[in-house]
């Protein structure tokens, strides 16, 4: 067996195939990455849909609200279904000013509210009368929104 | 100004590889890191004039819109779907009568099929993804991949109280 002398220069590494591939995966990861601001929140669990399927025009005005429960680490923390917004929460009826807040916001940028959308992320287990009941708190005097969705997963068979 | 002549012996520049490298894996990091996988989502437009039923008159001859009640049990899960009081049983079959019963409806009407409403009558107690469940056997069909479209205009009637 031929043994390597000490006095041999270290062999050159070809770098070129492993920077093609690291690039590769930059270039990959750079395309996937979402940087729009999510106002998704991810404790909530839409129901499943095989019919849902996201607008092919993206809305311009929406407004996102998210009704679930506050979980922490996949389990319920309680029982009652509250609005989730960021780090804060409410109850259905508690919203309401943020609601207002949120119509006079496009009054002052002078969008018709009926041009605003009110997107809906229920949590699949939420009782369907909290849903209608923050859907007719949308309509009251005051805040007046008029456009609803409702969201779902889009179900892939 | 001095201009770097070339060495006459051909001497190569051994271009520094480590610090670019550096660079490229801290930035793979950063893409590996911030990625974050999104399902992605759909939804279903709610025409909605909620409790409003009486007040709007439209000057085409009205058609009844069809209506549909989602019954909860005790515990709050959905116990029974009726379309027009009639039963349609429950679970995955229920919605797949729904979804035949809107077609024939739709077929009934002909020309008029667009403006056939579906008006949702939930207990306060059916979980929403009966809700979802209704809509989508209400607004189309998946055959062959393709998605033929039945209702477009659904609403929910007035909120029933909670039970006590």
């Amino acid at each position: 067996m031929k043994i390597k002398g000490a006095d041999s220069t270290p062999p050159d590494v070809d770098m070129t195939p492993m920077i093609d591939i690291v690039f590769q995966l930059i270039a990959f990861f750079m395309v996937i990455t979402n940087f729009e601001q999510q106002q998704a929140d991810e404790r909530i669990t839409l129901p499943k849909d095989q019919l849902a399927k996201p607008p092919e025009v993206k809305r311009e005005n929406v407004v996102v609200i998210n009704l679930g429960f506050d979980k922490a680490d996949g389990e319920k923390i309680s029982d009652e279904p509250l609005i989730l917004f960021g780090g804060e929460q409410f109850t259905v009826e508690g919203s309401r000013a943020r609601l207002q807040q949120e119509a006079q916001f496009y009054e002052v940028i002078d969008t018709a509210l009926d041009e605003v959308t009110v997107e809906i992320r229920a949590d699949a287990d939420v009782p369907a009368g909290l849903v209608q009941s923050l859907i007719k708190m949308c309509q009251e005097e005051g805040i007046g929104f008029t456009r609803f969705a409702l969201k779902a997963t889009q179900q892939i068979n | 100004m001095k201009i770097r002549s070339r060495s006459a012996d051909g001497e190569k520049i051994e271009t520094q590889m480590a610090p670019m490298i550096d660079v490229v894996f801290q930035l793979l990091i950063f893409f590996m890191l911030t990625l974050k996988i999104i399902e992605p989502e759909g939804d279903f437009s709610i025409s909605m004039p909620l409790g409003q039923t009486s007040t709007e008159s439209t000057d085409d001859p009205q058609i009844e819109p069809l209506k549909i009640r989602l019954r909860a049990s005790a515990d709050g899960a959905l116990a029974e779907v009726l379309v027009n009081g009639e039963t349609m049983g429950v679970g995955p079959a229920a919605f797949q009568r729904v979804n035949t019963k809107v077609f024939d409806e739709i077929v009934g009407l002909g020309d008029n099929a667009d403006d056939l409403e579906v008006e949702i009558d939930p207990d306060y107690g059916v979980p929403y993804s009966g809700i979802i469940a209704t809509i989508s056997a209400c607004s189309g069909r998946i055959e062959n991949k393709e998605v033929t479209r039945f209702v477009s205009k659904i609403k929910f009637a007035p909120i029933r109280e909670e039970a006590p």
